[in-house]
């Protein structure tokens, strides 16, 4: 009799255990949802306003190089490879009902010297800020190599304005960069919307396992 | 000879700078450019242009305006204008006037060369084109594939051949080679304006040496800041400054090595000139340069209608009309994208 008491006493405590775990884990999954979104919410406005500050140092360089020269009417028709492209990565493989897709970005890409050189970021990795790109085995080199990245990314940067003339206005690199902050902040904001998007998959699965 | 233009100037040249005294009149005032920048939607723009001289350019455009719109109509006005006055005007007047344009015919040349190499539509250029820069053979440039064929094909017929002279090459056009030839070619012309005027002499010559050379400094800054970090050489980038203005020979020899926009300072605050421009700026700073020539250019185009009997009026009027459009430009753009409270950062006061 004793034991039978102290059998239903441990099952009471490890199904009261049970719930106190399934509790918890539903409030984290409810912090990571708030979370995923206060982040959604705040790339939202900083892109708004990386847009707005973009578009208006288009005008000054408009004001100030000429609006016939600062016009759609000079982009270049041209095929040509592009210098930015975007990569998704499926993550979470093991649960294909609840895919988790990682966008990354890759700049400036030299693909005339290098065309490998295309993708060479860890598609884990999700890119905060312009990122240089990187090859394989110069990760040792450190800031030697940063710096004749990032001059070769400046090159980059300044071929792609010569549509608009040889010699363009200090305003104008200002909003190439405003633009490209503003790209950066899009693939931040799909990066954290997908995260959104999985946590509240995850918090109504485990509403209707606990229901 | 100077000082006896009063007895001569009004036989031929009286009526038309009559004319543009009058049209001078018309120019916008602070008053017009504080309702104008009070202003919430392009509609509102319009709606005080029509009260203006701009009023029959813009009244039947119909909404929702875009502020390209605004700009070809109010240069519409500026294009009747100096044909009014061409088509009255004798010699040397007539040749002064045509000057005035060929800066436009620079332009609008460069434009057509670089839409062809992006592969363009040469009618869809023409459209952009300024006015008072178009010529007869104009659409021909987009056949051309070196500078040499350009000049022979096409320019050799127009009052640009004789600037051709220092940038006929047969490299293919690029966006860099064309860039240096737009540059060459405004160096050519300014210096043969600057020998006209020289040559007519008097008060035409005393303002135009002034107002040219202030041009002729001011590109020279704008060239040196434009260059810092790109593949321009330093003696490519001497090679773009005009032979004369306030800056030549010595500084031209400073502002060719400048690599930052502080060495550009160190080398203009030499020149008290320069130094009222500069002092209103802050160290590293350069976004407010553009607003700072500006005021300074009309200072001196007002004041070239203090004097009577020379034709530095109608650069100076034509001059001020083009600022007036800048400054129509910002102000819509500026309250398009609802950034009201930074229109001042660019708008120049002409009154």
């Amino acid at each position: 009799m004793a034991e039978i008491e102290s059998d239903q006493l441990q099952r009471a405590s490890l199904d009261e255990t049970k719930v106190k775990n399934e509790d918890e884990e539903e409030e984290e999954c409810i912090l990571q949802f708030l979370d995923s979104l206060d982040a959604y919410l705040t790339l939202v406005d900083s892109l708004s306003s990386s847009l707005r500050q973009g578009w208006f140092d288009l005008a000054s360089a408009r004001q100030s190089m000429g609006h016939t020269l600062i016009s759609s009417k000079l982009f270049d028709h041209k095929v040509h490879s592009a210098s930015t492209t975007i990569n998704i990565t499926e993550l979470d493989a093991d649960n294909p009902s609840d895919p988790k897709p990682q966008f990354s970005l890759s700049k400036w890409a030299t693909t005339k010297e290098n065309p490998s050189s295309e993708v060479p970021n860890n598609s884990n990795l999700r890119h905060r800020a312009p990122t240089s790109v990187l090859e394989d085995g110069e990760k040792s080199n450190g800031t030697q190599v940063s710096s004749v990245v990032s001059n070769d990314i400046q090159k980059e940067r300044s071929k792609s304005l010569t549509i608009f003339g040889g010699l363009v206005s200090p305003k104008l690199r200002t909003a190439q960069v405003s633009f490209e902050t503003a790209l950066d902040k899009i693939v931040e904001i799909a990066n954290a919307r997908s995260s959104m998007l999985s946590s509240f998959s995850q918090l109504q699965l485990n509403k209707k396992s606990s229901s | 000879m100077y000082g006896f233009e009063a007895l001569t100037f009004n036989i031929n040249d009286g009526y038309l700078e009559a004319i543009v005294r009058g049209y001078r009149s018309g120019l916008l005032t602070a008053a017009d450019y504080n309702n104008l920048c009070q202003c919430e939607t392009l509609d509102d723009i319009k709606m005080h242009l029509t009260a203006t001289e701009y009023g029959p350019y813009l009244q039947n455009e119909p909404s929702p305006l875009h502020t390209t719109t605004i700009v070809e109509k109010c240069t519409l006005k500026l294009v009747e204008e100096y044909k009014h006055m061409m088509c009255q005007a004798t010699e040397p007047l007539s040749k002064f006037l045509e000057y005035i344009t060929y800066g436009h015919m620079i332009d609008n040349v460069v434009l057509i060369v670089t839409g062809t190499l992006h592969e363009r539509d040469v009618h869809e250029l023409l459209e952009k084109c300024h006015p008072l820069g178009m010529f007869d053979s104009i659409a021909s440039l987009a056949v051309a594939q070196n500078m040499r064929e350009l000049y022979r094909l096409v320019l050799v017929d127009t009052p640009l051949a004789p600037y051709f002279s220092e940038c006929i090459t047969s490299e293919d056009l690029d966006d860099m080679n064309i860039e240096i030839m737009r540059n060459t070619l405004y160096k050519a012309y300014l210096e043969d304006f600057y020998k006209f005027c020289e040559k007519l002499g008097g008060a035409t010559a005393e303002i135009m040496r002034d107002l040219l050379a202030f041009e002729a400094d001011r590109r020279a800054v704008n060239i040196t800041i434009n260059s810092i970090g790109t593949e321009l050489t330093r003696d490519d980038r001497k090679k773009l400054y005009s032979n004369f203005g306030l800056l030549y020979p010595y500084g031209h020899e400073e502002l060719a090595v400048c690599e930052d926009i502080d060495q550009v300072r160190g080398a203009m605050e030499k020149y008290p000139p320069y130094q009222s421009i500069f002092a209103k700026l802050s160290y590293g700073e350069s976004q407010m340069l553009d607003k700072a020539f500006y005021e300074e250019e009309v200072k001196r185009l007002c004041l070239a209608f203090e004097q009577q009997f020379h034709y530095g009026v109608f650069f100076a009027y034509m001059r001020l009309r083009e600022q007036e459009i800048r400054n129509l430009m910002w102000i819509s753009e500026c309250v398009a994208q609802n950034q009201k409270t930074r229109v001042h950062d660019s708008v120049v006061f002409i009154f």
